[in-house]
């Protein structure tokens, strides 16, 4: 609840403006790695972004949003390869193609609760990845290779629009009719239900949303390797680290998925870098540090210290 | 005449070979208060249960306003005019008391602005103005009971359900409540009200009176053919209502 | 013939299964919390004995105690420094349980990479295989399985009959009258996670005969876990040697009919198919 920091509400929008030129310019300025790693950042924070619709406003934990991250790279990729498509329409369509499975998955899967639907869609994301496997126009197992030509400064561009896009959507929801919706249901699905909300459309509706950002995004990912594979882009490290971004910030708030990923990428680059051997464990153990520490994210730890302070 | 507000029709609910409603009818008029009583596990909340659209009914019908309800979701019958309360009280926790009330007041507003303002007003009116921006998590069981009324009310509806909305309350919040009851009552909306002891309040206020018991209807009329009803005072123990 | 040789196999696998899920199931029916590290204390127990094997030589069987202990020591500390830690709010309980396990998760398959490496080891033991006609049986499967019957009858039996037993399936059937019984349930809790722990430990040890192994392949026993339970009914002892049974044979008949890739999916299939289509197991535990 940002309304309980009027201070930083009227900061938000110039900071936003602020930020967004710099972002738009630092290509100009920086090497291939800066480019590579900020393009990796502004990746995870806009998956936090698609993965806190679902999980954070509407309280339906998926372990399995990067399949539609994967269903996004290999829809661009074959459209590339195949129809010769510009990357962006083909990426686009890999978004629109993301969102129209998950309409119909959304409502089968959408009636399983809290760790069976968690659980249910890990599950759904393996069966989707074995399936590309299997399918030899994928090249099944071993691949499939892009043709080169757009740059990483392309890819970037796209990435950010969408992460852009992501917080404005998200933004939107929090204020909204429907996000008053949402977190009603994730309180008590049915007390909301029998208060007028229509439980299943709304939530169906954050699932296709959570489900088209990813898709969205994998477009721009597949061209970015040049060469995908069923492991690297239904990646289960982009997965994780995505989800830890936005509960590490805060679930369910604006502004947790960008705070947390900021955080977590420095932290991240600094034991990748360091400690390539014992990456993964270090990983595991701060988010459950993080967990006992701050077990409802950076964000409103802050805002609940802030409003006490200005006596509110 | 026109049809009743509210007709159940045989309705009967079985759970797993336990039969918890068995072949009950009812019928509420607008405006009427209307009390079903009986002890614990006596088919109360089941019967709003499925009323509600919460729980389908294995066989019956229950029409509202003339139209059979039976099947439709439950968010269709709160916005036909049926709202109701939770015995065990269900607050949003981590919403603000008006954002809980706000989530019903959606169905008549046009904006959520336009709802936060109508969910203020209903704050107030059922007395939680000075708590309208705390989290509903802050609040007490007094205050929690008087949240689930606010939010039924949002919905502007025609008839309350009520489940043991007495249940937990001092002898002056219960009069507090009855006399609540009673206003709304005079404005139009029909309340029905499970409620498992009170009767000195039941027996003041009620229009109209159904005894629930093992999920079977054992007897239905105005207060004072109630108390006199010998299957009644068989199903309390024989204990005479009139003094209680 | 291949049918049977191929139920054979599978049933043998059920029973490996049935064990690794009855931990699991302790864990949920007690706490209510998904333990998705679970199958990482399955995977590290495998590849610990196959180490063990290999570098020393040492019979993974004579392994099992020290596993036991080790999982013991290893689910009571979990318990009692970082899971009994969580806020207690029931909306958020279950989010953060899943999340910690989540990262617990991460944690040991981290450590078990930096410990082990990341090749696939298993236990060559026993490579013979005992014929029947026709019909094989592999004698290190057939051991796995004999094992792994005698340790959940173990652990039937300690739930059956010790009164740590009784207050650990009393809590799982109803928390509130638990209480009111004067169980102490935050001790009940820990103990569980003590007992389900070990219980995956031993059977990670029996699935070093059965599968080639590393640390990352924890998630596929957490998923067989899960798919047991939930096809048995959660909290249901029996009916998880059941749906382990189930899984064993859906395994083992996919692998051979449809090839080892598509057969990776089959139980994923088979475990949302029961989670949609299925919900008996899920429905006896909330009416309680």
């Amino acid at each position: 609840m940002t309304g309980s920091v009027p201070f930083l509400k009227r900061a938000v929008l110039p900071l936003a403006a602020v930020a967004v030129v710099v972002l738009i310019l630092a290509p100009l300025r920086l090497n291939g790695y800066a480019i590579n790693l900020l393009y990796v950042t502004v990746l995870s924070i806009a998956l936090a972004y698609g993965w806190n619709i679902i999980s954070g406003y509407a309280g339906y934990f998926s372990f399995g949003q990067i399949a539609f991250f994967g269903v996004g790279s290999y829809a661009t990729a074959l459209i590339v390869v195949n129809w010769h498509w510009y990357w962006m329409a083909a990426a686009l369509a890999g978004g629109v193609l993301a969102l129209l499975l998950a309409i119909p998955l959304g409502y089968v899967m959408l009636r399983l609760r809290g760790p069976f639907f968690a659980m249910g869609m890990f599950g759904m994301a393996q069966m989707v990845r074995v399936l590309v496997t299997a399918i030899p126009a994928t090249g099944s197992g071993s691949g499939l290779f892009l043709p080169p030509g757009s740059g990483i400064t392309e890819v970037y561009y796209w990435t950010l629009a969408i992460c852009v896009g992501a917080i404005g959507l998200t933004v939107w929801i929090d204020r909204s009719a429907f996000g008053l919706r949402l977190q009603a249901l994730r309180e008590d699905e049915q007390v909301a239900a029998t208060l007028g909300v229509e439980t299943t459309r709304a939530k169906i509706t954050a699932f296709g949303l959570s489900a088209l950002i990813p898709g969205l995004l994998g477009g721009g990912y597949a061209l970015y390797l040049t060469y995908i594979e069923p492991d690297a882009v239904f990646s289960s490290r982009l997965d994780l680290q995505s989800i830890v971004m936005a509960i590490l910030g805060g679930l369910g708030t604006v502004w947790g998925p960008l705070i947390g990923g900021l955080v977590m990428t420095q932290i991240s680059e600094a034991l990748w870098a360091r400690f390539p051997q014992i990456y993964l464990m270090i990983f595991g153990g701060l988010l459950v540090v993080l967990l006992i520490a701050l077990p409802r994210g950076i964000v409103p730890a802050f805002a609940a210290r802030f409003a006490r302070r200005s006596g509110t | 005449m026109t049809e009743p507000l509210l007709v159940v029709e045989g309705v009967s609910v079985a759970f797993g070979g336990v039969q918890a409603l068995g072949d009950v009818s009812l019928e509420v008029r607008e405006g009427e208060i209307f009390a079903l009583i009986g002890p614990n596990g006596a088919g109360k909340t089941t019967l709003f249960n499925v009323i509600s659209g919460v729980l389908r009914p294995d066989s019956g019908d229950v029409r509202f306003a003339g139209r059979s309800i039976v099947g439709w979701a439950p968010h269709r019958i709160a916005r036909a005019g049926i709202a109701r309360t939770y015995q065990i009280v269900r607050p949003f926790g981590r919403l603000s008391v008006v954002d809980n009330v706000a989530v019903g007041a959606l169905v008549h507003a046009r904006t959520i602005g336009q709802a936060r303002n109508d969910a203020r007003d209903v704050v107030a009116f059922v007395g939680l103005g000075a708590y309208a921006d705390r989290p509903a998590s802050s609040l007490t069981l007094t205050q929690r009971k008087r949240l689930e009324v606010a939010r039924a009310l949002a919905l502007r509806p025609k008839l309350l359900l009520l489940d043991e909305v007495m249940a937990g309350l001092t002898p002056t919040e219960m009069d507090g409540m009855a006399e609540f009851v009673q206003h709304l009552s005079e404005r139009g909306i029909a309340a029905v009200a499970g409620i498992e002891h009170v009767m000195r309040l039941v027996m003041r206020i009620s229009h109209r009176i159904v005894v629930l018991d093992a999920g079977r209807r054992i007897a239905e009329g105005d207060p004072a053919a109630i108390q006199t009803d010998p299957a009644v005072i068989e199903a309390y123990l024989g204990a005479p209502l009139a003094g209680a | 013939m291949i049918l049977l040789q191929l139920a054979i196999n599978g049933v043998l696998l059920g029973g490996v299964l049935a064990l690794s899920a009855l931990g699991f199931n302790i864990v949920f029916g007690v706490m209510r919390v998904v333990n998705l590290a679970h199958g990482d204390f399955v995977v590290l127990a495998a590849v610990f004995a196959a180490f063990g094997f290999a570098q020393f030589g040492i019979n993974p069987l004579l392994l099992l105690p020290l596993t036991i202990v080790a999982g013991f020591a290893a689910g009571a500390l979990v318990h009692y420094a970082l899971l009994r830690r969580l806020p207690g709010e029931v909306a958020s309980a279950e989010a953060s349980s899943l999340t910690l396990t989540f990262g617990l998760s991460y944690f040991l398959t981290g450590a078990g990479l930096a410990t082990f490496g990341g090749r696939f080891v298993s236990v060559p033991y026993l490579t013979g295989a005992f014929r029947i006609g026709e019909v094989s049986v592999p004698q290190a499967r057939l051991l796995a399985f004999v094992v792994a019957v005698v340790l959940s009858l173990g652990f039937a039996l300690l739930l059956r009959s010790t009164a740590l037993g009784r207050a650990i399936r009393a809590t799982s059937q109803n928390l509130d009258g638990a209480l009111a019984c004067g169980v102490d349930v935050d001790r009940v809790r820990t103990l569980a996670f003590a007992i389900g722990t070990p219980v995956a430990t031993a059977a990670g040890t029996l699935m070093s005969f059965l599968y080639n192994l590393n640390a990352q392949q924890g998630v596929l026993f957490t998923v067989n876990a899960f798919a047991v339970v939930v096809i048995g009914g959660l909290g249901n002892y029996t009916g998880a040697v059941l749906g382990a049974l189930i899984l064993g044979l859906t395994e083992s008949f996919a692998s051979y009919f449809m090839g080892a890739t598509l057969a990776e999916a089959a139980p994923y299939l088979l475990f949302i198919l029961v989670l949609l289509f299925v919900p008996g197991g899920l429905r006896g535990r909330r009416a309680a």
